[in-house]
């Protein structure tokens, strides 16, 4: 197992921030860790990669129980922190060679390893000069410089472009499937997750409320369905289901949550009978964060967002 | 290649490549230019002996180089965390001591620019007075602890604090409290007990009065040696303290 972590405990100035967090990952697995702002996402990464010390709990990482990771574990691995930071006055070239020096030096083409993340014929140009997204780009190919083992992105895809969103999703899978990288992935983004990850971990206040492979996720918990109404007035709500969740949204549209067992034409006859007045009604397919919402459905449970 | 030798390489980068580093270097030139044209073209500031222009000169670059070490300081850690360039380092295989000696060297680096820009302005004002070449000297030896010693205290609060205004403000505060200090003090005052334990503990004052003794005043070196450990103390603190707060350096 590339990492293993189980009942990991971490308190900062006093405030409990992680309480029982496990993680699973496997060689050549994508695991995902999603969670609201505040979850602890971050703070878990941040163990992993001994910028944090946990209280209590084990944390192994390729097999070694470890505290803070030593260098020879640190050599394999890749990191893409949340802020992509850079030294302005170095070219993308310039910048990587010296990275990879902090690991014993290059072990793979700079030009080949640009191109692989969607920056071909930007070698020279200075890092000033790059937007948003070709840093989130060169961030990718700073992990990759040493051909780690194991890959811990944070938001790898924030700031790209639907094509370059993509490309990151093809190489990620790539290295996974063909190169038998692990990866550890940080996001919000549940469309990252559903076409990544083998196995998803749901972090909610500090604790892991949720982990297995996806599939099975989805299968064991049936978490039912949610829809988009529009109606012209506010409804009488007391007809729904106790466990069913109605919240107002923009544009009369409303969001509606059904429980599992609920049958929906069932449901919209009774509610149209009871003077629902619905113009349109819309399925929210995704299932996934369906289940997300079901796991994180705290009243208030937004928190500050954190990042390494 | 050694991880430390790549840090103080990428130091010295953004000392000569940065638009800041030049910057800083350009204003320390310009300091040195108007501090000796006043002393050579300045009616009353002209009379001085020759002696005392060298050790007021040498003064000013200590002070100089202090206060851009103080700057180059604050920035080591917490500005590596606000550009978001921190964290690649701290994950990256090297040891948190080895990322402060890269950065320690960066300082050291930046004085020795610093002291190297100041030898044609010594030159310009005190070739054919006496001890010049003593000044050049002793500003390397008692002035490199001084400086060095503000920029390690600068780098301990940059970690500590994370933050650079806060660390800038915090150890420019010192600086200029050590720097005033055997300035604005009543002679007589200095020459008391308190006054002396003072300066004994000043870093400033210590680099200053060793000036005195040695450029104006012709003093033998072994005059000095006290001073010397002084300094080196001083040093050795300041570069303890930053080794301990670089050990868990704030990321956040």
């Amino acid at each position: 197992m590339v990492i293993f972590m189980e009942n990991i405990k971490l308190s900062i100035d006093g405030t409990r921030i992680l309480d029982d967090v496990k993680l699973h990952v496997e060689t050549g697995q994508i695991y995902g860790i999603i969670g609201p702002n505040g979850a602890g996402k971050s703070s878990t990464i941040a163990i992993i990669l001994g910028l944090y010390v946990a209280d209590s709990g084990k944390l192994e990482l390729f097999g070694e129980t470890v505290g803070r990771p030593s260098i020879e574990t640190k050599r394999c691995i890749g990191v893409l922190p949340e802020r992509a930071g850079f030294y302005h006055w170095m070219n993308a070239c310039d910048y990587l060679t010296w990275y990879a020096g902090l690991y014993g030096g290059l072990k793979r083409s700079i030009p080949e390893l640009l191109a692989r993340v969607g920056l071909a014929g930007v070698e020279m140009r200075p890092i000033g000069q790059f937007s948003q997204g070709m840093c989130q780009r060169l961030a990718l190919a700073r992990a990759l410089v040493h051909s780690p083992r194991l890959l811990i992105l944070d938001e790898p895809t924030s700031g790209l472009d639907p094509r370059g969103r993509r490309e990151i999703h093809d190489l990620l899978l790539y290295l996974s499937r063909e190169q038998g990288v692990s990866i550890l992935l940080s996001t919000h983004l549940l469309d990252d997750v559903d076409r990544l990850c083998d196995r998803i971990g749901i972090i909610h206040q500090g604790r892991t409320v949720l982990e297995g492979s996806l599939s099975e996720l989805l299968n064991s918990q049936d978490t039912g369905n949610d829809f988009r109404l529009r109606m012209e007035t506010a409804p009488d709500h007391t007809i729904l289901p106790k466990e069913a969740r109605l919240q107002a949204s923009i544009g009369g549209w409303w969001h509606l949550h059904l429980p599992a067992g609920t049958d929906p034409a069932d449901m919209w006859r009774r509610l149209m009978d009871h003077g629902w007045r619905i113009q349109e009604i819309r399925a929210e397919a995704d299932r996934l964060e369906g289940l997300y919402i079901n796991m994180t459905h705290t009243a208030g449970s937004a928190g500050s967002e954190e990042t390494i | 290649m050694n991880p430390i030798r790549l840090i103080a390489i990428k130091e010295r980068q953004a000392l000569l490549k940065d638009q800041r580093g030049l910057i800083w270097l350009l204003v320390f030139s310009i300091v040195l230019s108007t501090f000796s044209l006043l002393l050579i073209s300045n009616t009353e500031l002209s009379l001085l002996d020759n002696a005392q222009v060298v050790y007021l000169l040498i003064g000013t670059v200590t002070a100089a180089g202090a206060m851009i070490s103080v700057i180059l300081g604050s920035d080591a850690f917490a500005g590596e965390r606000e550009r978001g360039t921190l964290v690649p380092l701290l994950t990256a295989p090297i040891t948190t001591a080895q990322l402060l000696v890269g950065k320690a060297v960066g300082l050291l680096t930046a004085w020795a620019v610093m002291y190297l820009l100041a030898l044609p302005y010594l030159w310009a004002v005190g070739a054919g007075g006496q001890n010049l070449l003593q000044a050049i000297l002793y500003l390397a030896l008692f002035g490199t602890p001084v400086v060095l010693g503000f920029g390690a205290l600068a780098m301990a609060l940059s970690a500590r604090t994370g933050s650079v205004l806060i660390s800038l403000m915090t150890s420019m505060t010192l600086l200029l409290f050590s720097a005033g200090v055997p300035l604005f003090l009543d002679p007589s005052l200095r020459d008391s007990a308190i006054g002396k334990a003072l300066d004994m503990i000043n870093p400033f004052a210590t680099a200053l009065n060793t000036y005195d003794s040695v450029v104006v005043d012709s003093e033998a070196f072994s005059y000095q040696l006290l001073r010397l450990v002084l300094g080196v103390a001083w040093l050795c603190v300041t570069l303890i303290a930053a080794r301990q707060a670089a050990h868990k350096p704030s990321f956040r």
